[in-house]
Formats: structure tokens, sequence, C-alpha cells
């Protein structure tokens, strides 16, 4: 597997993405509240779990275990020095699980605060972090470069040019969006024509949503329309959460489940997206529960 | 002539430079500081977190405002000091232990300062105790506890138990963020929830007894 061969069979067939990996950390064990990402140097055995998880469940994607793998994320953790060290690990990890039978996403998420004017982070630190993260990554041997959970376009900007520039072949870059009187936005106004825009100005090979609270499968169904809409010929990827999360008795389950994930998946392909995998809340099951319909 | 309702739309748009010159406009006049505050921009950000709750605006529009805002306050705060004038109601904000998501929770630390409460702000990832010790130091009116994450949420819930068990009576226990629910914050014995910064403005004035 290659980034060659990855774009050749996104030309050719939708693929199946991979589900959420905090949800699946949890269960293996995860602290609240810690650092899922240092697990990638002290529980590597339980990454490479999470990922034959997904592999078995039949994802052609696997999304590494760095999504809070920037210097800031990390920092808050007091890990800014194992950046690289874990970024690395987490692609390594990926890749050893992925072999021959799927590609390996190096999974960038947002760096936690506000880019100056607005907020106090200028944007030379932040396209630093994401150039680092993104080098690191693909050293590993990411196929592409996977920027998510976007909700400023500056952001994702910065993101998309950094991991290009630390070498990217392919870049696949998603947004997160919530339902408005005047549509879907993200968190800072950002609509799907805006977002799509920005993130093709950027020059992504790939463009979507991802996440999004209280959005359910029917308005994803929605959202990935306008998704294709404003794409313009560009694939898309959506990876919707498994609903909002519900407290019952003390533990947390969430509203959508794998079947309701099975029924939507074509409605996803139906309205043009080549990607489909899941989020927050979202299982080895809801991903089985869309592999015959996204993989035929 | 400058006039409140004039200093309240500047306020509620953002217009920095007007919102500055409308307020030393105002006391130029002789208007007393607290009253261009209370009168001219409280009002504004109280327009501004109602849009917000509405989805009408965005995150950049309510910093905007707020900065605007916090350029008059520039002006007044050392009028105000020198007059002996602090605001009425003190809160305290962190986020839940554990989390360390925070810009939900300084977007709430900001919007009640522009209604006119003293923040401070605890940052994040703050345990049951700080919260207890804090609000008994500064004889707070108001706690407001934030979690991103619903792995987070049993650390909201300790922290309003341990606050309750402080037996700080005068003190209102507030929570939000995306997980959270109405129904979880009955459930824990919380004074409030509040949905967004936007709701958290309306909410913080009616538990300490102001008109929402």
């Amino acid at each position: 597997m290659s980034v060659d061969t990855l774009r050749r069979e996104l030309a050719r067939r939708p693929l199946l993405g991979d589900g959420a990996t905090g949800t699946q950390l949890q269960q293996l064990g995860l602290v609240p509240g810690s650092c899922g990402e240092l697990w990638n140097a002290t529980a590597p055995d339980r990454i490479r779990e999470l990922h034959r998880r997904y592999l078995a469940a039949g994802s052609d994607l696997l999304t590494t275990n760095t999504f809070g793998g920037t210097t800031f994320a990390l920092g808050q953790h007091g890990a800014a020095a194992r950046a690289r060290e874990l970024n690395l690990a987490g692609a390594r990890l990926a890749r050893e699980v992925a072999g021959d039978a799927a590609w390996v996403l190096g999974d960038i998420g947002p760096f936690g605060g506000l880019l100056e004017p607005l907020g106090e982070t200028p944007a030379t630190d932040v396209t630093a972090a994401f150039t680092a993260q993104a080098a690191a990554l693909l050293a590993g041997g990411a196929d592409a470069i996977l920027v998510e959970t976007m909700s400023d376009p500056a952001e994702l900007t910065l993101a998309v040019r950094a991991a290009r520039s630390a070498g990217a072949a392919l870049v696949f870059a998603t947004c997160t969006f919530q339902k408005t009187p005047s549509g879907f936005r993200t968190m800072m106004g950002t609509g799907v024509a805006e977002g799509v825009a920005a993130a093709l100005a950027a020059g992504v090979d790939v463009v979507g949503a991802n996440c999004g609270t209280e959005l359910t499968l029917d308005d994803y169904v929605k959202l990935t329309a306008e998704l294709v809409a404003a794409a313009g010929g560009t694939p898309v990827m959506v990876q919707p959460n498994a609903g909002s999360p519900i407290r019952r008795d003390g533990r947390i389950s969430y509203a959508e489940s794998a079947a309701e994930f099975a029924a939507a998946a074509p409605r996803f392909l139906a309205a043009g997206a080549r990607i489909v995998g899941g989020c927050c809340g979202s299982t080895p099951e809801h991903i089985a529960a869309m592999r015959a319909v996204v993989k035929g | 002539m400058a006039s409140f309702p004039d200093l309240t739309a500047a306020v509620a748009v953002g217009n920095r430079t007007d919102t500055v010159r409308l307020t030393q406009e105002l006391l130029a006049a002789g208007t007393p500081p607290q009253a261009v505050v209370e009168a001219g921009l409280v009002p504004g950000m109280a327009i501004v977190g109602e849009r917000f709750r509405r989805n009408e605006i965005f995150v950049p529009e309510m910093l905007i405002a707020a900065r605007a805002m916090k350029e008059a306050l520039k002006i007044l705060e050392p009028l105000l000091i020198a007059a002996g004038i602090r605001p009425k109601y003190t809160a305290i904000i962190g986020t839940a232990q554990g989390d360390l998501h925070d810009i939900g929770k300084n977007l709430v630390a900001m919007m009640w300062r522009g209604a006119n409460f003293q923040v401070i702000d605890l940052g994040t990832n703050v345990s049951a105790d700080r919260y207890v010790a804090a609000a008994r130091e500064h004889g707070a009116h108001l706690v407001g506890i934030s979690a991103l994450l619903t792995t987070t949420m049993p650390a909201l819930k300790a922290a309003v138990q341990a606050l309750k068990a402080a037996g700080l009576d005068g003190t209102r226990i507030v929570i939000g963020g995306a997980p959270v629910t109405q129904e979880f914050a009955d459930e824990i014995g919380a004074d409030g929830f509040a949905a967004d910064a936007g709701s958290a403005v309306a909410l913080a004035r009616r538990l300490v007894g102001e008109a929402a």
C-alpha cells in the first residue's frame, strides 16, 4: 500500500474509514482526561489492538492516534518535548497493523487555541507545530495526512499547507459544523461553501466533514449533499458521530446504533460521498455495519 | 449627543472606535462611569450573548464585541477604582478536572465580564478542592465549571458536591459544555446549566438575582 495505490483506489471506488479513537482507548483503559497520544510510547500493544479492531471491521483507512499531537496540545500534558517521538510512533503502529490491507492517515487535529488576530497564537508558531507533526507522521509511514475537526478556515489552511511543505503527497481536510438558522456553520461561523473553498484553495485532495454536536445522521446526509455541491469534483469524506452521548445509570452510550449507520451509509454514497467513516462514539461495530454497502 | 443606546449598539456590533468615542463623550457630558458600564456596555454584551445563543452570530463576532467593551473598560476602570466602585458580583470559572478544552470556558468568562461580574479564571483541569478554596477566598456568588469530554463529567459532579458540602450558601453553581445537559445538572445538584456562552450570561444574572 502506498500513496499511489490510495490515490488510484480512491478514484475507483468508495473507501471505508475507521471510527472513534477516544471511545476505544477508554474501553482499553485510558484514564479520563489523560493524554491518549502517550500510549503510542507507553502502551503500543493497546494502540495496535485499536487499529486491529478497525482493520477487522473492514476499514480501508486507519487513522493514527495523534489527534492531539501538536506541541501545543501535548504541552497541556507536559509532553511537548515528545511530539516527534509520539507522532512517529503513532504512524509506525498504524503502518504495522495496516500492512498491505489498509492505508494510514496521519491524523492532525486542532492546535487547541485561536489564531491571531482574534486569538493569542501567531500563525508562524502554529505552522511550525503542524509542519513538525506532519513530518513525523510521514516519516513513520503515513500514506496521507488528515487534517480534521477544523472550525477555522485559516487554521485549516495553515495545517494543509504545512502538511504539503512536510512532503505529504495526499492531504485530506474535514471541518466540524453545527446546525444554525442560517444553515451548517462551524463555531467560527464558516459555512459549507466557504469551508470547502478554503480547503480547495489550500490544495487538498479530499474535503469533507467530521463530528458536530447534535448533528443526526439525517443532518449528515444533507451536509454531504452540500459538501459535494461545493467540492466541484474533489472527493468528499464524511465521518459523523454516533449521535449525541446519553447518560443512563452513570454509563455513557451513543444514540445512533450500528444499524442506523448501516442504513445511513447508502444515503451518504447516494449523496456523493467517496469516503465514509465515524467520529465520536462510533465503534468497530458501526464501521462493520457499513462495510458491505461501502465496499461492495 | 452620545446616548446609552448608541453605545449599546456600537458594542453589539463590535465597533471599537465608536465604542471608545461614545464612552468618552458620555463621560465628558458628566455621565457617572458606573452608568456608562451598566446602561451602555452591559446591554450591548447582553445583545451579543443572545444573538450567539440563537446562532445568529459566532465566535469571531463575540470576540470582536468583547474587545470593543474591553477598550471602553480601559478608560472606565481607573475612574471606577478611584470612586471605590467594584463589580457587584464575583464569579469563579474553570474547566473540570482532567479537561483541557478551554475555548468555551474563555467565552463564558468574557461574557460574564461583559455583564460586569468580576471573574476569576482558574484555568483548566481544576480540582474540586481548588474550586472550594477559590469560592471561599473570593466570596464568590457564582462558580462556573465546564467539561467538553463525557469522561470528565464525573469530575463536574465531584466539584459540585464538594462546593455544596463546603456550606457556601451564597454561592450558585452552574455547569456547561457540549455533553452536559439540564438533566445532568439537575441530577448532580447544580443550580443551573447553560448550553453556550450566550445563555450563560442570562443564567448568571438570574441566579444572582438581577433581571435577566
